[in-house]
């Protein structure tokens, strides 16, 4: 028997009973529509992020008080809970003076009650303070603060939060203890050291360290008090950032401020973009690894559906077999039909499941408001297990068929 | 007639004995001895249980003997493989059954093609001939009938046009008109006359002597034992 026409016979045998094929193919659907979503969702949300570090936070590191980028603070700038204001200035100015250094930005938060702009209040819970070295090839309009002047830059998504958008020269009233007017100098598309995880950034808004963030401790190094920060990034020179890394850590770890502000429980930990990235690319592939192995599960259910379909129609087609037989059926040939039609069934599964998954994955995408990237790899591996799984599950009813007795069958009512 | 020269014989049995264990050892055939000439006509009568049935199905190949030999063309078909059994099943013999066996989700163009789907006849030269054989048995406004859709009658020359497919060297009939009435068992007994008369060697399996009058000649079978033989006239009809 041609090949062809044993594709045709199996084609026939599944459109034959349409809503058994049907249900049994969901179950192969759903295992490979939960692997493709989970692995395209995983995967775009990994570019973004990825691209997020390369693009705008290469030759970046970031010093982080009370745990690392994962475990506590979130990531750098954000106001999480754990983070707690122990890096000096006096580590500031050690760490700028390390060989390899370009700029080192502090971050802190400056907590207000609420910020006005022509009659609009927004409560944001704090400002960001930091150096306008922050902004270095990020302002889109105006430029960056000058230290010492109430002067603040606002993030694109704080810009347009208002009904009418925020521009350069307006001027926006921040109340803390009282209420001072600030100056919006400019606006940016994200500064250094503020990366903001995947999906939309939030509103940000930042004024000059100098003189509106007053969070300090006392430097044991100076015996005076000093301003400290959460967090600060390093911008190093991008052929020198192992050796600023390495020179950072051995400071952070000896001499600082920090370390010794830490206590016996507390903890700063130094991140190279790289560290950031092999992190959330560990994480995410963790989280991915973990939802395709439930879809796994899914297409082993699937699987036995197949398994357990087959066998009936091995069973029912028990005189059809025989028939065959008769008519000068190879047992092979008999394999070949039976095999066919599960692989039909399986590749039927993946060609619908793929589509679907990508769906998926694409609503996902765009509901976290990442750019969807298309895993080519799990397509393929898709396509791959279907036909795999056809085959693993038609094997067992196939060769059951083969070896039906064909005067039996004949017989067989 | 079983003197004749070995190349004008199709079938060659030789002391074919067959036993099954179903609990014991039953011996279905004892030691039989038959040859069937190309273009003969030979009935196989006997009780129920005398094992015509088994020896139809031991020439057709689709069992083998526990002593003995069938030859097809001069082919054992007990010393060759499952694989060549099954094509000389497909090509040199062709079966009709008393429950006509039709595959039910084939129409009746596709159950006369079956056979030479598997001997890898091209689509337009098995679509042809099935046309063809469908025409010879009164069924050519039939071809796209599914079999649910004919009467038994109907059936069972579907059944037959597909046995002749292949152009077989033999033709096995076991029962064929068991299941119909006895005007369409008439009907369906010309349709083996037609044959017949265009040369098919054919072998038929039934229980009554007025079918098998039809044929050339009546072996007679009693528990598995060829007891007696009788030749008819003419062409036996």
């Amino acid at each position: 028997m041609k090949r062809l026409e044993g594709v045709r016979m199996a084609g026939r045998a599944i459109t034959g009973h349409r809503l058994r094929s049907t249900l049994t193919i969901v179950g192969i659907v759903i295992g490979i529509a939960t692997v493709i979503a989970f692995a395209s969702f995983g995967a775009s949300v990994q570019s973004d992020v990825i691209g997020e570090f390369q693009g705008t936070s290469a030759s970046e590191i970031y010093i982080v008080s009370g745990g690392d980028f994962f475990s506590g603070s979130g990531p750098p700038g954000s106001d999480g809970g754990f983070t707690s204001p122990i890096i000096t200035t006096y580590d500031v100015e050690q760490i700028d003076a390390i060989d390899g250094t370009r700029a080192v930005i502090p971050r802190g938060s400056v907590p207000i009650s609420s910020l006005t702009f022509r009659n609009e209040t927004v409560a944001p819970r704090s400002l960001t303070a930091t150096t306008a070295a922050a902004f270095e090839g990020s302002i889109s309009e105006g430029a960056a603060f000058e230290s010492g002047e109430r002067e603040i830059v606002l993030n694109e998504e704080a810009a347009s939060q208002f009904q009418t958008n925020v521009s350069v020269g307006n001027t926006v009233e921040i109340t803390r203890e009282s209420t001072t007017t600030f100056t919006v100098v400019g606006i940016t598309s994200g500064p250094r050291g503020g990366v903001s995880g995947f999906g939309p950034p939030s509103p940000e808004f930042y004024v000059p360290v100098d003189p509106h963030y007053r969070t300090v401790q006392e430097s044991p190094t100076l015996g005076i008090d000093q301003r400290a920060y959460s967090t600060v990034t390093v911008v190093a020179d991008a052929k020198q950032i192992t050796q600023v890394k390495d020179a950072i850590e051995q400071y952070i770890n000896t001499d600082s401020d920090a370390i010794r502000l830490a206590g016996d429980n507390g903890e700063v930990t130094v991140q190279s973009t790289e560290d950031v990235i092999g992190g959330i690319q560990s994480v995410l592939q963790d989280i991915t690894r973990l939802i395709t192995g439930i879809g796994v599960l899914a297409l082993i259910v699937g699987a036995f559906g197949i398994a357990n379909i087959m066998l009936v129609s091995v069973t029912e087609r028990t005189k059809e077999i025989g028939i065959m037989k008769s008519v000068g059926a190879t047992n092979r040939e008999i394999i070949g039909l039976f095999l066919a039609e599960s692989v039909l069934l399986g590749s039927a599964g993946a060609v619908i499941g793929i589509p679907v998954g990508l769906g998926v994955g694409y609503a996902g995408a765009l509901y976290a408001e990442v750019g969807f990237t298309l895993p080519y790899g799990w397509v393929l591996i898709a396509i791959s297990m279907g036909i795999t799984i056809g085959i693993v599950a038609g094997l067992y009813p196939a060769w059951r068929a083969a070896r039906v007795d064909p005067i039996e069958a004949l017989r067989y009512e | 007639m079983e003197q004749a020269p070995d190349g004008q014989k199709v079938v060659t049995v030789t002391g074919l004995r067959k036993e099954y264990e179903l609990g014991g050892t039953v011996t279905a055939l004892d030691g039989v001895d038959l040859s069937l000439l190309k273009g003969s006509y030979t009935a196989v009568m006997g009780p129920s249980g005398s094992g015509k049935s088994t020896l139809l199905n031991l020439i057709g190949g689709l069992d083998t003997p526990t002593e003995g030999s069938v030859r097809i063309n001069g082919t054992d078909i007990g010393e060759i493989s499952e694989r060549d059994r099954a094509h000389i099943r497909g090509t040199e013999i062709g079966f009709i059954f008393q429950t006509f066996n039709l595959m039910p989700r084939l129409t009746a163009q596709e159950n006369v093609a079956l056979p030479l789907v598997f001997a890898e006849w091209s689509r337009s030269k098995r679509t042809e001939r099935a046309k063809t054989l469908l025409n010879s048995v009164g069924l050519g406004d039939r071809l796209d009938h599914m079999p649910k859709e004919l009467s038994g009658g109907q059936r069972q020359r579907v059944a037959i046009a597909r046995a002749l497919a292949p152009d077989p060297a033999l033709v096995l009939a076991d029962e064929p008109t068991g299941n119909v009435d006895t005007d369409t068992g008439d009907e369906i007994m010309s349709v083996f006359d037609d044959a017949h008369e265009r040369g098919n060697t054919i072998l038929l399996v039934t229980h009554e002597r007025r079918i098998a009058e039809r044929a050339d000649r009546i072996v007679h079978l009693e528990d598995g034992v060829r007891v007696r033989t009788e030749t008819l006239g003419g062409d036996g009809k």
